[in-house]
């Protein structure tokens, strides 16, 4: 066995890396070649009941290089229209994580069966896109609905559910709590944040707000899942700011299973999930770690 | 996001215009940058001169597009970039083949030792066909208004390309399917210049991809061996959503 397998809710996994819902996941080709490329997993990008255009560009901001705010505005082509990039993204043989986001119990449950479905190998919830009113974050921050999104998907649908959690709320351990039906968490979503363009006296988003990511979240991130997995210690998957094996390692230290990869395909190009698989075996088998496993909340104190 | 100062705006047909600015910057034929009017839009816009003075060509289409067309000798403009794989570069004799606005990433590459064929739907919207210089122009319109009527193979047939070392193409998608499936056949070097809707310009929303390349970051310039793989391309696009379309041509 490869020291990189892990798995996650009992999807088997090659190595610990998954592209992150939203970059580069709306085409199917692109996430097949996301996959063929050394990507374990791939989460789609949010999908919702009915097509959306999204918000006008600009739609992302770059931050030195490494970083970026983006409020794309939930874009997609409606559950109904996606069926054909499922498809060809599981031509790679790899599991594909359906992502979607509603505003009801009801529709999450309609869109994740539709998922399921189109040979989705586990849904992720987004309960935490923090740009677009009326879904995500707004949505996720309210503990009942959460609990009854969360309880409805898990009634309708056979695979695993994953539930993603927002950074901007004052408690995530009790919505964490309230999603405890979920069989594992997605910890983090973006941090809300903004830039404004003194020359033009403006924002640069045409949304004005959208989600911070990259580098610069990743002790956030680190934090949430740390104290999450302390707390609940439920599986969760590490997002946010991932960029090098050391960072992945910290993740799983702190209680990830597997993590997510979003920004650091801006920095390091598709490139990323070969490079991660490199560093992160070789930093295990220099520090004597024989799998994923053992080392899962290794840095957890109680 | 940078910004500069516009030190021209030339007319260049009824309906395209060329915004001159300094950006020392190094950029590329073939390379484009995101152009921001704030409050309005941004838009991808392909570099039609590459030395420490910038220019880009543009038509209107959209409100972005529209609000650079209206910028004056001494707007601002801002920008991001410069972004993309460049057209590879020879010495020696070449051809370009550009539709419509395609002449404007084609430009930059005009040399003596440049011919080219430039297509248009009528004679007034020829562009940069008088900016060849020294080489062989060949025009062509739809409504035979200059040159050829017809489309650029009509012109291309009539040509011996064996002695190019490089062919670059840029137009709309079913030119150059067109192009590419004349060129197919031969051993001929060519290089295309591919569109598609850009949101980010920074290879993450997926918007631009074409068989799992980011042409903001793979391309928008690849090589006819790349096409030769593509499924994607003359055939399927997604929109502003994400939703599949089929190109009908
Ligand atoms: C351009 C962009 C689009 C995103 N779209 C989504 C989305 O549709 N759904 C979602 O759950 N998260 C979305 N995210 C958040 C990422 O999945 C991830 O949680 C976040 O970017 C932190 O990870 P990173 O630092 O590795 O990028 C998006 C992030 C970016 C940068
Ligand atoms: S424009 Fe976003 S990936 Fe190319």
């Amino acid at each position: 066995m490869n020291r990189l397998n892990t798995q996650i809710s009992g999807i088997r996994l090659d190595n610990p890396f998954i592209l992150a819902s939203g970059i580069l996941d709306e085409n199917g080709y692109t996430m097949k070649r996301v996959l063929d490329e050394g990507a374990a997993a791939v989460v789609t990008k949010s999908i919702g009941i009915s097509e959306r255009s999204g918000y006008r560009t600009p739609v992302v901001v770059e931050i030195d290089g490494r970083n970026m705010i983006n409020a794309i505005g939930l874009a997609n082509p409606g559950i109904d229209n996606f069926g054909e990039e499922m498809k060809i993204a599981r031509e790679s043989m790899k599991p594909v994580i359906g992502s979607v986001f509603g505003s009801t119990a009801e529709e999450f449950a309609q869109l994740s069966m539709k998922m399921e479905a189109y040979g989705a190998s586990a849904i992720e919830l987004n309960l935490s896109c923090p740009h677009v009113k009326g879904f995500g974050q707004e949505v996720g921050s309210d503990p009942d609905l959460v609990e009854s999104i969360v309880g409805e998907v898990k009634r309708s649908v056979k695979i695993p559910v994953f539930a993603k959690l927002s950074p901007n709320i004052s408690d995530m351990l009790e919505i964490a709590k309230a999603a405890e039906k979920a069989d594992a968490y997605v910890l983090i979503n973006t941090v809300k944040a903004m830039a404004i363009d003194i020359y033009a006296r403006m924002p640069v988003l045409s949304n004005s707000f959208g989600g911070l990511s990259g580098p610069c979240i990743k002790p956030v991130g680190i934090r949430y899942v740390y104290e999450v997995k302390r707390e609940t210690g439920k599986e969760i998957i590490g997002v946010g700011g991932i960029r090098t094996g050391e960072d992945a390692l910290e993740y799983i230290m702190a209680g990830a299973s597997c993590v997510e990869i979003g920004t650091a395909v801006h920095s390091d190009g598709r490139d990323i999930f070969k490079k991660l698989s490199l560093e992160t075996g070789n930093i295990m088998k220099s520090e004597k770690i024989e799998s994923i496993g053992e080392i899962i909340g290794a840095a957890i104190r109680r | 996001m940078m910004h500069s100062e516009v030190i021209d705006v030339e007319d260049n047909t009824p309906t395209v215009k060329t915004i001159y600015f300094e950006w020392k910057q190094e950029a590329k034929p073939g390379q484009f940058i995101m152009a921001w009017v704030p409050g309005t839009g941004e838009i991808p816009i392909s570099l039609s001169s590459t030395d420490t003075i910038k220019s880009i060509t543009v038509k209107s289409y959209g409100p972005a597009s529209d609000a650079i067309t209206k910028l004056k000798r001494g707007s601002r403009i801002f920008f991001r970039g410069p972004y993309g794989r460049p057209f590879s570069t020879v010495s020696g004799p070449a051809l370009l083949i550009g539709g419509g606005s395609g002449m404007a990433s084609l430009r930059p590459l005009i040399t003596k030792d440049t011919d080219a064929i430039v297509s248009a739907r009528t004679a007034a919207e020829l562009l940069f066909s008088d900016r060849i210089m020294g080489g062989k122009l060949f025009e062509v319109t739809d409504d035979g208004s200059a040159g050829i009527r017809g489309n650029p193979i009509d012109a291309l047939s009539t040509i011996d390309l064996e002695k190019y070392k490089m062919t670059y193409v840029c137009g709309p998608e079913i030119m150059l399917k067109k192009v590419f499936d004349f060129l197919n056949r031969s051993q001929i070097r060519a290089e295309f210049a591919m569109e598609r809707l850009m949101k980010c310009g920074i290879g993450v929303c997926d918007s631009c991809s074409v068989d799992g390349f980011q042409l903001c970051r793979d391309g928008s310039i690849f090589s006819i061996e790349e096409l030769r793989g593509m499924t994607e391309f003359g055939r399927t696009k997604l929109t502003e959503s994400g939703k599949r379309i089929y190109l009908n041509y």
